[in-house]
């Protein structure tokens, strides 16, 4: 009797043991800091309260929310455009040139792809500062080497406008070679007699894109195109490197999560920041419990590997 | 064949003018895909121009991709001025080290979560996916309030602790999606023979799950290499210094002098990790699609 309980509690406990280390990591490192980022999310802790802050309820949600600050609002407003603006611009870019390297007869291919890889494998950080202090500098970059001679000359992180562009060519730079990668993984499997029959009914070239080709990649790329949604939703280091690190270039093109840094690291209202990460990881929840296929229903299961 | 281009030189005309179109498309598809390729490299290139270059050379208004002078003073000065080979030390023992200890608490949890049944399974795999989605950002300031109170702060081992637990939930699914491949069959007729679950895990699953493991510990790996707002904000003694701090740092002087430092370093940062990700890009498929996870 005695032996066969003991048997059980070591069956229970075994894959708890097994885990044990990797669980308290995970536990220490990520759980902890999460619940602590809540936690100050409901107190006035800040650069004038660092030691003696006391809870205070749910206020830093409501300022996030109310209109005299809008600069949640605001950030939220970027987000949507940064993340709409770069997906729509990848998709289509990417799918064009993924379709032009698959053209007959196009010779090198394979070192256009080889190159094309290239910014995906460099480091992000040095990428991002590359284009900063390279490309985009005011007095020796060389986009403004290119502009001066025509007499013209442009601060390019100094203005919202043109800083949300740069960041949005950067964002395509290092985003683009994977999503190319994946969409012409996709093409491969298109099938050639559903193109000629196409012909056959006298489909045009892009009728033949419309009606054939992309929606048979489609559900080859979905599972990418979901992970770079987040990561494009996501974002933090483009923005961040570029227009506030280390020293504030003047344009304001937070993003939510560029937003929660600032108000803690810049500004130092730590329990607002608190509440503004909290609301994001919400929504985070919120959309990986939608759209992870291991939160389906079991019936719909299969289609998860 | 022959009698038809005889009868109706229309035809073959037609065929000519046809041929003719699509070598010139082609052509022109050539074109454009050498521009592009020119365009998408100019940072790089034009990083590598200046560092070769002399320290004033980034005043002088042409659009030439060359130095006027070549030289490697930037090069060498990044070894004798700046303390280049210390951020390379602290980097690589970094990520040696946290592919060593991911892999080690890694291994065993997956194999619990790939072969046992238990209570809270379920449950536990899904809150991993939630976490994953964290973006760890978010919580910097409670992640800095963790190492200070360790008493770590300032230290390699704040550092190797964070990128450990950052990439533990990658580690143990990546993990556990390849041992869920690996049929139990192999394991049962092991455990016939009388191996205990130790010498199961090292001597039959570890060999056979070589891919992933290589996998798991290249993406550790780069994951490392190309970390920089933890390295930028936890350490701030220069001994301790990552190649990100470092470069960070050069990027801080704004004096002009240093620019064509930083755009050496910032090669030099590259090239390791270029070389590492070309040697495994091939492998990565394998190793992650049954893994399922990002990056």
């Amino acid at each position: 009797m005695k032996k066969a309980a003991l048997r059980k509690i070591e069956r229970e406990a075994r894959p708890w043991l097994f885990s044990s280390l990797s669980l308290l990591t995970i536990f220490l490192v990520v759980v902890f800091p999460i619940g602590h980022t809540v936690y100050l999310s409901f107190t006035n802790m800040g650069i004038y309260n660092y030691y003696d802050y006391t809870l205070i309820g749910i206020e830093n949600y409501v300022d996030a929310f109310s209109l005299g600050s809008a600069s949640f609002l605001r950030s939220l407003g970027i987000t949507l455009l940064w993340t709409a603006v770069n997906m729509v611009l990848q998709l289509v870019i990417a799918y064009v040139l993924a379709v032009l390297l698959n053209s007959p007869h196009l010779k090198g291919r394979k070192v256009y792809k080889a190159l094309l890889m290239i910014p995906w494998a460099m480091p992000g950080y040095v990428s991002i500062l590359l284009w900063k202090n390279g490309m985009f500098n005011g007095q020796f970059g060389y986009l403004n080497k290119i502009l001066s001679l025509f007499g013209a000359k442009a601060d390019f992180l100094s203005n919202d406008v043109l800083a949300f562009v740069s960041c949005t060519i950067v964002n395509l730079w290092l985003a683009l070679p994977f999503m190319i990668m994946i969409i012409d993984g996709a093409l491969q499997s298109v099938n050639k007699e559903l193109f000629e029959s196409a012909s056959l009914d006298g489909c045009n070239a892009f009728e033949k894109h419309l009606f054939v080709s992309i929606p048979s990649i489609v559900p080859i790329i979905a599972p990418a195109v979901l992970i770079t949604l987040f990561t494009t939703f996501k974002q933090f280091d483009i923005i961040n490197l570029m227009t506030i690190s280390p020293v504030g270039t003047g344009a304001h093109i937070e993003t939510v999560i560029v937003y929660a840094y600032q108000q803690a690291f810049i500004t130092g209202n730590y329990g607002y920041s608190g509440a503004v990460a909290t609301i994001i990881f919400v929504l985070v929840v919120l959309s990986t419990v939608f759209f992870d296929p291991s939160f389906r229903k079991k019936g719909a299961k299969h289609g998860a590997k | 064949m022959e009698p038809n281009k005889a009868i109706s030189p229309e035809i073959a005309r037609r065929k000519a003018i046809k041929k003719a179109k699509t070598v010139s498309k082609v052509a022109g598809l050539q074109v454009f895909f050498i521009v592009l390729c020119f365009l998408t490299l100019l940072p790089i290139l034009y990083a590598l121009g200046v560092s070769f270059g002399e320290s004033n050379s980034l005043l002088s208004s042409s659009l030439s991709l060359f130095p006027e002078t070549w030289t490697v003073d930037n090069y060498v000065k990044l070894f004798t001025d700046y303390d280049i080979l210390t951020w390379f030390g602290n980097t690589i023992l970094l990520a040696v080290s946290t592919v060593v200890l991911v892999l080690t608490i890694s291994i065993p949890a997956a194999y619990a979560f790939s072969r046992f049944r238990f209570r809270f399974k379920g449950a536990a795999i899904r809150f991993l996916i939630i976490l994953n989605a964290f973006p760890s950002v978010l919580s910097l300031y409670s992640i800095y309030t963790l190492i200070r109170e360790l008493r770590l702060s300032n230290s390699i081992y704040g550092l190797l602790l964070v990128y450990v637990g950052t990439m533990a939930i990658f580690g143990l699914y990546n993990l556990k999606g390849y041992f869920d491949t690996i049929p139990y069959e192999i394991e049962e007729a092991a455990r016939m023979d009388g191996c205990s679950t130790f010498q199961v895990i090292t001597r039959i699953l570890l060999p056979l799950a070589r891919p992933a493991l290589a996998v798991t510990g290249v993406m550790v790996l780069i994951y490392v290499w190309n970390e920089y707002i933890f390295a930028t904000t936890f350490v701030s003694n220069p001994d301790f210094y990552t190649l990100a701090s470092g470069l960070y740092g050069l990027q801080a002087q704004e004096s002009t002098g240093s620019w064509p430092v930083f755009f050496a370093a910032s090669l030099l940062v590259s090239a390791p990790i270029l070389a590492v990700f070309m040697l495994a890009q091939r492998h990565m498929v394998s190793g992650l699609s049954s893994g399922g996870v990002k990056e």
